[in-house]
């Protein structure tokens, strides 16, 4: 049952493993002589310097909130969740207006300084910064909450036995946080895979501009699948390398620690403010400020009725979405489930976790390709063809969304039900507790902080999706993220503000009532 | 009131504890003594119905629970409570709620009549509201008893249930324990390494050696 | 309330959003249903006009070019659909060859808009014309240093061009057209000269292109006139211009944006009265104006700002030419490195 549960999520990646059935060998000759080298290679880079980069970043920054005192920590903490809101390609849009060749940055520093410009789009430091500081609350919000789970009497051993702030760091604290810091690198990692806003407006070549290519200059939808199946699978070895990262975690003590065993003083703690202050104001006070700037001027061009109606379909999606994404995601993981089969139901969820990796736009043919696909089979055994019932539907879109995110949902959760020790249920069982009994009263809240945080993640990535949306969605259900889209891919930046402020404001929101049951729900644990 | 005939247990395909036989009558507490690998917690996980083995039957006040090795009653139906080495407090359930767990289809005034009953017996009355995180070890282990205790089990298990304390704490708690299980008229079978734990708790105390358990 | 009933309400509320969502879409057959690649902003006030002069409806989805043709070939039988309307010729073709159109002649469309704009089998119709042509710094550049689109391949070029991305359907279409004209060798020769006289990586937008002239990273581009005319209608002192290309020769390439009525469409006779009402004069006025292009009816005077370019001569190679030619626009560009 479950495991034809993930099955379905999984349909469009495996529609998109299927493409290997219908070969063609001349495109592929081409892009293996002219483009494949050199994107392996950029998008190698790319990976790599993501990924060591939102690792130190995400994990230095939640060891700092979490075990240091410094002044502003408080709202600071916070504060570092709030880029979440912003999508990658508004960063990215952002950071080019101010810091490319034209912009504010390099003209001051040109005029004012003297120094000669250069072009921030050549290289790839640039675009790994962008990724950079849109991606490490990733690593930030699972990496924290396993330095608040760790035994406060570790670090105060470590302190007894001369280690300092650095050595506690790497020795006791990082070791323990390793599957935490994993699971925020793989989705990264994978987001990073999967983009296409960002690396469009940086004219980076990755792996995604190969599949565009076949797709939209070739006009061959096998090619692109066929390469974007390349994706899945480079996804599928790093979900393997994070379970085995996260096969040696180790089981958290249950008590949250509100003490900060380290107390620096006077400059040190304002050279750790400064620090943290910084990279909030560049992912997110800096883009905001310019946002606010265009929005300013555009906001009476450009504000209309029509933006009630992009807010109701925005967050009808969003809520939605989140939701059949997250119960789903608590069905596949919820502990104990069956025990034979096991291996069967593992892959499926193995697979229905790939998603992830794949571009928006891929996902979305794939399934369209996979319902018609349904109709034909469905027409050859004498029945009639579905596509006019599915297409168009908001259904549809709402499919193409769980199978995307299923990854980060699941993660999430799975995660807390890993930690949900079989002794819980066996002592549930000798109290005689029933099947749905075990479910709703000792595992459902159990893992609900990881339900929560699974939620907030999806309906944050679904609020900013914008591929599979501009494809697959029905009639009257524009969102915010098109609206900014189609105003920015006109060139009007200042009207395209409006809607990605709104964006950034109904994230923040998102990120508020997640912050709100995060601390019930960790009152009450 | 209980029987236990011809238990043996197999690890890693290695036979490690064999012939397996206990009688035990009401309110008798046993402990089991044995080093770590010797099979002593796959006994008491069988007799619980956790865990299957290839062979041991189970009766317990003239009910056939296991025949064989295979359980004829669930975990669920035994009517046998168990406590374990790190308590296993449900973390988002106050002692209350932790307690009144297994006695939920009761109604609820006897159920609260019940907590308290039990809160004074173990000694820690007006701490219904608390969290599991709230209390100390000697107090979760005790909250985990009366947890147990609460559904009046035919048959009590304790695994290592004092393992995790500090030694002035455990030589407290292990007479007090023995005292709420006289008091309560419960079966018991306690499985630890500590024989001075055992000899103070037990009324008959068992030891496996060579595969073998013999009784003192 | 306790988190089991909470769940199963919350559950339940979404079920009936959901399906009372999905019960809005029913369509009113009168109106007329539109899939189009032309953003919402250029296109509503268009579709407004139409409904206050006829009381046809219009209801529209807007997408991207070449997904929204992957959806209508799936949706097949059952689209929605009763026109396609999109930007470049090339995707008017290529849907045209998915047979994803039906073949509309009537004589006020053939009046209209002259035959050059128009698929010869009547599949669609082109509505509005912009040219690709060179930006140059007036600071930095003279007129009299311009000429054509392979002069700015010439080694004095070096470090002075800024190109938009080779992924945009407008490069395409052009490098199609220099393949058209000049051969598939000297195209190649031609875009290997581009690569070498970049001054920076190429740019995402036409107006980061501007914006970098300005700013002094190059000194000429290539841009689509539209995105010109809107920079310029707002800040008129710009030391910014175009220059004609290929006036000696063959003519500065123009593109299109265009419509069609799809093949399966419910409406027929909706959507060509649509499409004959976007090629009359009140139409193409608003057409051009909305977006600072040239009106595809010949009897209809461009936009002040538009027209204050002056005249210029046209290349005259058949716009299915730019769909035909664009694989090969795209491998040569990235056989030759053209990101």
């Amino acid at each position: 049952m479950m495991g034809l549960l993930a099955l379905v999520v999984a349909m469009p990646i495996i529609v998109v493993m299927l493409s290997w059935l219908l070969p063609e060998h001349e495109l592929w000759t081409h892009f293996s002589e002219n483009l494949l080298s050199s994107l392996i290679s950029s998008t190698g880079i790319l990976l790599l310097g993501v990924g060591v980069g939102v690792t130190l970043l995400g994990t230095v920054l939640a060891y700092l909130v979490v075990m240091v005192e410094f002044p502003g920590r408080k709202w600071l903490e916070w504060a570092l969740f709030l880029p979440f809101a912003i999508p990658a390609y508004v960063l990215a849009f952002v950071y080019l207006g101010v810091f490319d060749y034209s912009g504010y940055a390099q003209v001051w520093m040109r005029e004012v300084l003297g120094l000669p410009g250069f072009d921030i789009r050549a290289g790839s430091w640039a675009i790994i910064l962008t990724f950079l500081l849109v991606f490490y609350p990733y690593v930030y919000m699972m990496t924290r909450a396993s330095f608040k789970r760790q035994k406060i009497n570790m670090i105060e051993a470590g302190k007894l036995l001369g280690a300092g702030p650095f050595k506690v760091f790497f020795k006791i604290s990082l070791p323990l946080a390793r599957p935490a810091a994993a699971a925020g690198l793989l989705v990264t990692l994978m987001e990073t895979l999967a983009d296409f806003g960002v690396v469009s407006l940086f004219n980076y070549d990755t792996f995604t501009t190969a599949i565009y290519s076949a797709w939209g200059d070739f006009r061959s939808i096998e090619v692109a699948a066929q390469l974007a199946s390349l994706l899945v699978l480079v996804a599928f070895f790093l979900i393997y390398f994070e379970k085995k990262a996260r096969g040696q975690a180790k089981y958290y003590s249950a008590n949250v620690s509100t003490i900060r065993p380290y107390h620096p003083k006077g400059s040190v703690a304002w050279l750790i403010t400064l620090f943290v202050f910084g990279v909030f104001m560049l992912s997110f006070a800096m883009p905001m400020l310019q946002l606010v700037i265009w929005a300013w001027g555009a906001f009476a061009d450009e504000w209309s009725a029509n933006y009630i109606d992009l807010l109701i379909s925005t967050s009808s999606l969003t809520i939605i979405a989140a939701m059949i994404t997250v119960i789903i995601a608590t069905m596949l993981a919820l502990p104990g489930r069956c025990k034979r089969g096991s291996i069967w139901l593992k892959g499926m969820v193995r697979l229905a976790t790939l998603g992830y990796a794949l571009p928006g736009s891929v996902m979305a043919v794939g399934l369209l390709y996979g319902i018609n696909q349904i109709s034909v089979i469905n027409i050859y055994f004498g029945g009639e063809s579905i596509n006019h019932i599915i297409y168009g539907s908001i259904l549809l879109l709402l499919f193409a969304y769980v199978s995307r995110f299923m990854a980060i949902a699941y993660s999430s959760i799975d995660a807390s039900a890993q930690q949900i020790k079989p002794v819980f249920t066996q002592t549930a069982r000798l109290l005689g507790a029933s099947r749905m009994r075990l479910i709703w009263q000792v595992y459902l809240p159990m893992m609900m902080p990881g339900i929560l945080a699974g939620g907030l993640l999806v309906a944050v990535d679904v609020m900013k999706e914008l591929p599979a949306t501009y494809l697959l969605r029905p009639f009257g259900w524009d969102t915010l993220a098109i609206q900014t889209f189609e105003l920015s891919a006109e060139g009007l930046f200042e009207r395209a503000a409006v809607p990605a402020l709104m964006m950034v404001a109904f994230g923040a929101l998102i990120m508020m009532v997640f912050r709100y049951l995060d601390k019930k729900s960790s009152k009450a644990s | 009131m209980l029987a236990v005939k011809d238990l043996s247990v197999t690890y890693q395909n290695n036979k490690v504890l064999n012939g397996f036989n206990l009688n035990l009558k009401q309110g008798e507490i046993f402990a089991l003594l044995g080093d770590s690998g010797s099979g002593k917690s796959s006994a008491l996980r069988f007799i619980a119905g956790l865990d299957s083995t290839e062979s041991g039957s189970i009766q317990l006040d003239g009910q056939q629970l296991s025949n064989h090795g295979k359980h004829q009653v669930s975990p669920e139906a035994r009517g046998i409570g168990m406590v374990f080495q790190d308590y296993a407090l449900f973390p988002h359930m106050t002692v209350e709620k932790n307690i009144a767990f297994g006695i939920s289809k009761q109604p609820r005034i006897k159920q609260k009549k019940r907590i308290k009953e039990l809160l004074t017996l173990i000694g820690l009355e007006g701490i219904e509201r608390k969290y599991p995180h709230q209390l100390s070890g000697g107090e979760q282990q005790r909250v985990a008893l009366a947890r147990a205790l609460a559904p009046s089990p035919k048959l009590l298990l304790l695994d290592e249930p004092f393992s995790s304390l500090d030694k002035n704490h455990r030589v407290q708690l292990v007479s007090q324990v023995r005292d709420i299980l006289k008091q309560t008229n419960t079966t018991s079978i306690l499985v630890t390494h500590n024989i001075s734990e055992a000899n103070t708790l037990a009324d008959k105390v068992g030891k496996i050696l060579k595969k073998r358990m013999t009784i003192k | 309330m306790n988190s089991k009933t909470w769940i199963s309400t919350i559950i339940m509320l979404s079920v009936v959003w959901v399906s009372s969502m999905s019960a809005v879409q029913a369509a009113s057959d009168e109106s007329v249903t539109v899939y189009s690649s032309r953003k919402e902003h250029l296109i509503k006030p268009l579709f407004q006009a139409f409904t206050q002069d006829t009381g046809v409806k219009v209801k529209y989805l807007t997408g991207k070019g070449g997904a929204l043709i992957e959806r209508l070939k799936l949706e097949g039988v059952n689209t929605p659909a009763d026109m396609f309307m999109t930007v470049d010729a090339g995707n008017l073709w290529y849907a045209g060859s998915q047979d994803l159109f039906q073949s509309v002649k009537t004589d006020t469309i053939k009046n209209n808009i002259p035959a050059h704009l128009r698929d010869p089998q009547g599949l669609w119709t082109g509505l509005s014309v912009r040219a690709r042509t060179i930006v140059y710094s007036t600071d930095r550049v003279k007129p009299s240093e311009l000429s054509t689109y392979a002069d700015l391949a010439l080694p004095k070029w070096k470090n002075r061009l800024c190109l938009r991305t080779s992924k945009k359907i407008y490069t395409k279409s052009l490098t199609a057209s220099v393949i058209y004209n000049q051969g598939k060798d000297k195209a190649g020769d031609i875009i290997s000269g581009w690569v070498n006289n970049l001054a920076a990586t190429p740019n995402a937008k036409d107006s980061h292109v501007m914006n970098a002239i300005l700013a002094g990273q190059c000194d000429v581009g290539l841009v689509n006139t539209y995105y010109y005319g809107r920079l310029i209608e707002k800040n008129p002192d710009l030391a910014l211009k175009l220059f004609w290309a290929n006036q000696k020769t063959t003519g500065v390439h123009v593109n299109i944006s265009g419509a069609g009525v799809t093949k399966h469409a419910s409406n027929v006779a909706g959507a060509t009265r649509l499409l004959e009402w976007l090629s009359s004069d009140k139409a193409q006025t608003i057409y051009g104006s909305l977006n600072k292009e040239y009106p595809a009816n010949q009897n209809v005077a461009a936009d002040k700002v538009v027209s204050a370019w002056g005249v210029f001569k046209q290349d005259k190679m058949n716009l299915s030419q730019a769909g035909i030619l664009q694989a090969d626009a795209v491998k040569l560009m990235q056989i030759k490195g053209y990101r």
